[in-house]
């Protein structure tokens, strides 16, 4: 997991490839396994409208009891009763979409026995969000909001948090290589 | 029920007052890549790198940002696009205070 390694880099028009070793692989598909669970569908504070699951809108319009989901699924609002018409017609949506790009990604990674992986400009773009979607993830588990980075770097070898936060920071760079070859093709 | 009386009366004062624009926030957050922010503001709204970056460290520095300006209906479909790229966003009427 050290930052030595190439990450996305742009080949042609439109198309970003990697590499990824088989132990990056594997931990790419099971945060996507985790997140596409998490995504699923929520069992916290479900009402049951059957006119409402009809027409597609989502059962429930309070915020998500945890954390990590409140972190994907904010508040549009800051105050509550807009908040919860907002999550009402709109959190289904946001968390399908979110779904869908984990699955697609998983979907890639599991094909990819050597561990290459080459996007369009699309696919790209789904991964941008899904690697952004694992660090938010992770963030909120490793705290990043009271823990300083220098904090983290310190962290005890024996520490189950100092796994995390290696992953945290491999996404980081990661999700930084992408956008570089992303944000090169359009300046050019 | 008081809640619900003052939400229709705010929702006609809405309708008397529609030339007031709402806004749509971006705030801070200690996660997201500062290019990363300014990638996502670049394409959503179409900004340049450099309208886009000042607003990114307007977020990064002040905390927020105004990123958009419009119709309660434009903000709302701006925000669930913030929140698709996981940004942290909300709106409100222009006149409240941030």
């Amino acid at each position: 997991m050290t930052a030595g390694e190439l990450g996305f880099s742009r080949h042609g028009e439109h198309t970003y490839v990697a590499n990824f070793q088989e132990a990056q692989r594997q931990v790419l598909i099971n945060l996507a396994e985790q997140i596409i669970e998490l995504l699923s569908e929520r069992t916290d504070h479900a009402s049951d409208d059957p006119i409402a699951a009809m027409v597609g809108i989502t059962v429930h319009d309070s915020p998500p009891d945890d954390e990590v989901l409140l972190r994907l699924l904010p508040d549009a609002y800051a105050d509550g009763v807009d908040a919860a018409e907002f999550r009402r017609y709109t959190e289904s949506v946001l968390r399908n979409e979110k779904q869908a790009h984990a699955m697609s990604m998983r979907a890639q990674l599991k094909s990819s026995e050597d561990g290459s992986i080459e996007l369009e400009h699309e696919g790209a773009r789904a991964w941008l969000g899904t690697v952004n979607d694992f660090r938010l993830a992770l963030g909120v588990r490793l705290k990043i909001e009271k823990r300083t980075h220098e904090e983290l770097e310190r962290l005890a070898p024996d520490d189950p948090l100092r796994g995390v936060y290696l992953v945290y920071s491999w996404l980081g760079w990661l999700q930084e290589s992408l956008l570089e070859a992303l944000m090169d093709e359009d300046e050019n | 029920m008081v809640q619900t009386a003052d939400k229709i009366a705010e929702e006609i004062q809405a309708i008397f007052n529609s030339d007031k624009p709402w806004v749509a926030i971006v705030w801070d957050d200690p996660v997201n890549l500062m290019i990363y922010v300014t990638y996502v503001l670049m394409k959503i709204f179409g900004y340049s790198r450099k309208r886009a970056t000042e607003l990114m460290l307007k977020v990064h520095n002040e905390g927020k940002a105004v990123v958009s300006t419009g119709s309660r209906e434009e903000m709302e479909r701006d925000v669930a696009r913030l929140h698709k790229y996981g940004l942290l966003a909300t709106l409100q009427r222009s006149d409240e205070s941030l």
